[in-house]
């Protein structure tokens, strides 16, 4: 039918930039003929799922997702957004940490350590410390190494030892592409040759126009090849035929040399001479690519003589052994330090958002402290938080802190209630004619949305038509254009 | 539930391939598209016929910071956390456990004299792996 025809709500970023929202209201308006749309925050309907009987209320809801963690204060249910902050760490950096962790540690496997199955070990076998020094000092005593740590076997591969090949496949290798460059290399230089014996042929026809006496068709052949004089022509001819006779002399010791590389095979020292003689550039580039292919080499020569003495046990050699790395993936969020992020982490970000607020309303929202998201689903996540906020609330003072029913899912149940509840209802929609008085960035606030922020942005004109002037209408902007019940 | 709504998440990418139900190629026509739509993203100043010159985050953030914001308006750059006021604590860069060392020669942190004895065996690509893992790289070699 071309369209689609029921509502849609979306979730967006946290302040979600006005072009963005632009581009997906017209995808969702024009291409797509959706009748209206509302826009939200997925942190926001997690909160409004998870809501108890006294709504509206106020908390302060930290969704770590995966690929920032939002800290965001809800006052009576509005999102107060002059106050929201956002690190921007999240489940992504915390597979990737653990990577490479893991790949610096066992180098053997660079390969076989996948994002995904980071992703596993994060979900299965990792935890938040409640208390991370105290934690680290635990893992100092070997008995609990051993008891706590987790063996991670992977598949079984034929790579030993870090070398692919056997030697003897290696040096195969090694002469089938000297073989391949040394081909390259005849193959260029005989095209080379081709072009400059065309060339000089011209020249030369061109002088014995002069000297056949042809003056005028000379001096035209003269121009048409950018040259002033006969003397030039000459001096070109000459520097012509001489590169032409010293690219036949290199194709002629090069066919001398890849018969003799041919004959004696050595393995060991590998004879760089043949090519090193070369001045072309060509030559030069791909001897530095093999250069390193070279010394690689050395190092391997010795390694299989001494791994034949000891029991190879091929089982533990695909195993990782993941110890204190349980713990020090999920931390980026706590410390940020530990990737060489210059942000605060949750702690102290939390203690930054409390303190813009008097101590009255800091005290209301920490009553609900509210977590949610995918990255928040690590055992000892509440703990860890429950302490924090103990060292840095005032002394004896009382706060409480929650955890979403199903972090992952909330976000969607959150919108599906909401969606229900508002669906006959006007506010927080925006219909067609909205979208078309008022612009793609429009938004209307609900509330689990954002705030909006009325400026205009100029309409990206297609490519044919010529671009509209551009229409910036700052209304007053006093805040919130409150639509909600 | 087809009266309902239909939640989907967008990043801060463009997600555009989002569509509520055809996952068609792009060989059939889909049916819940308008077959005429051109987006107006397309346009782009160097863009060809062809390409869909889509903005990456940079270019957002950089185009919405020249639109007048007032001083209190939350905007997308403007809730970036703060930069910590603590000083970092050190770690191990191999352990993890809290590190009062450091190797003269290659700038890893280290706890135990094994650790220490580790780090100097390393080969240089995996001490530098470390180091970029830290953020903690010279910047002239």
């Amino acid at each position: 039918q071309g369209c689609v025809d029921h509502p849609v709500v979306l979730t967006e970023a946290v302040c979600n930039p006005l072009y963005s929202r632009q581009m997906m209201s017209e995808l969702l308006f024009e291409c797509y003929q959706v009748p209206k749309v509302s826009y939200g925050v997925d942190s926001l309907y997690s909160f409004y799922h998870n809501r108890r009987q006294n709504w509206p209320c106020s908390g302060l809801v930290i969704s770590s997702g995966y690929q920032c963690t939002h800290i965001l204060p809800v006052l009576e249910g509005r999102l107060d957004a002059k106050n929201c902050k956002r690190i921007n760490l999240g489940g992504c950096q915390a597979a990737v940490y653990l990577q490479r962790l893991l790949q610096l540690k066992y180098p053997g496997h660079f390969a076989a350590i996948t994002l995904s199955r980071m992703e596993e070990i994060l979900h299965e076998h990792s935890y938040i410390a409640e208390d991370y020094i105290e934690e680290l000092q635990k893992w100092r005593s070997p008995e609990y190494y051993e008891n706590n740590m987790h063996k991670m076997q992977l598949p079984f591969s034929n790579k030993l030892l870090g070398s692919t090949l056997t030697s003897e496949e290696k040096q195969e290798r090694r002469q089938q592409q000297l073989r391949r460059l040394q081909e390259l290399n005849a193959r260029r230089r005989e095209e080379k040759l081709q072009l400059d014996q065309e060339r000089l042929d011209r020249l030369l026809y061109v002088q014995e126009l002069l000297e056949d006496g042809q003056m005028d068709q000379f001096h035209k052949a003269l121009v048409e090849l950018n040259m002033d004089s006969a003397e030039e022509l000459q001096s070109y001819i000459n520097k012509l035929s001489l590169a032409i006779e010293q690219t036949k002399q290199k194709i002629l010791q090069a066919e001398v040399n890849i018969e003799v590389d041919v004959v004696d095979s050595k393995p060991e020292t590998p004879d760089l001479d043949p090519l090193g003689s070369e001045q072309s550039l060509e030559d030069v580039e791909s001897i530095n690519e093999f250069e390193p292919l070279f010394a690689e080499e050395q190092p391997e020569v010795e390694k299989p003589v001494a791994a034949v003495q000891p029991v190879f046990n091929l089982a533990e050699y695909h195993q990782l052994f993941l110890g204190t790395e349980r713990i020090r993936a999920p931390e980026i969020v706590f410390q940020p330090s530990l990737i060489g992020e210059d942000q605060a982490g949750i702690a102290e970000t939390m203690q930054y958002v409390l303190e813009r607020y008097p101590k009255e309303q800091q005290a209301v929202l920490v009553q609900n402290v509210f977590l949610t998201g995918g990255n928040a689903m690590y055992p000892g996540l509440k703990a860890r938080v429950q302490r924090e906020l103990l060292e840095m609330r005032p002394f004896q003072s009382s706060f409480q802190v929650h955890l979403a029913s199903s972090p992952i899912l909330d976000a969607w149940y959150g919108a599906r209630d909401w969606a229900v509840e508002y669906m006959t209802r006007e506010e927080g929609w925006i219909t067609r004619k909205d979208y078309e008085e008022k612009g793609g960035e429009y938004l209307k606030e609900h509330c689990a949305s954002n705030v909006y922020v009325p400026i205009r942005l100029p309409k990206q004109a297609p490519r044919t038509t010529e671009a509209l002037a551009p229409s910036r209408v700052l209304a007053s902007s006093t805040g919130n254009p409150c639509e909600q019940a | 539930q087809s009266a309902g709504g239909e939640a989907m998440n967008e990043n801060k990418f463009l997600n555009t391939d989002s569509s509520t139900g055809s996952v068609e190629a792009t060989v059939k026509p889909l049916p819940f598209k308008d077959p005429n739509f051109i987006h107006s993203g397309i346009g782009g100043a160097a863009a060809g016929k062809k390409n869909r010159t889509w903005k990456n985050l940079k270019q957002i953030l950089a185009s919405e910071r020249a639109l007048p914001w007032q001083l209190n308006d939350p905007s997308y750059f403007s809730i970036d956390a703060p930069p910590s006021f603590k000083p970092a604590k050190k770690y191990s860069d191999i352990s993890g456990l809290p590190a009062n060392y450091t190797d003269p020669q290659s700038k890893l942190r280290f706890s135990t004299t094994e650790e220490f004895a580790y780090i100097r065996m390393l080969p240089s690509d995996v001490v530098t792996g470390y180091l970029a893992l830290r953020k903690a790289t010279s910047i002239v070699s």
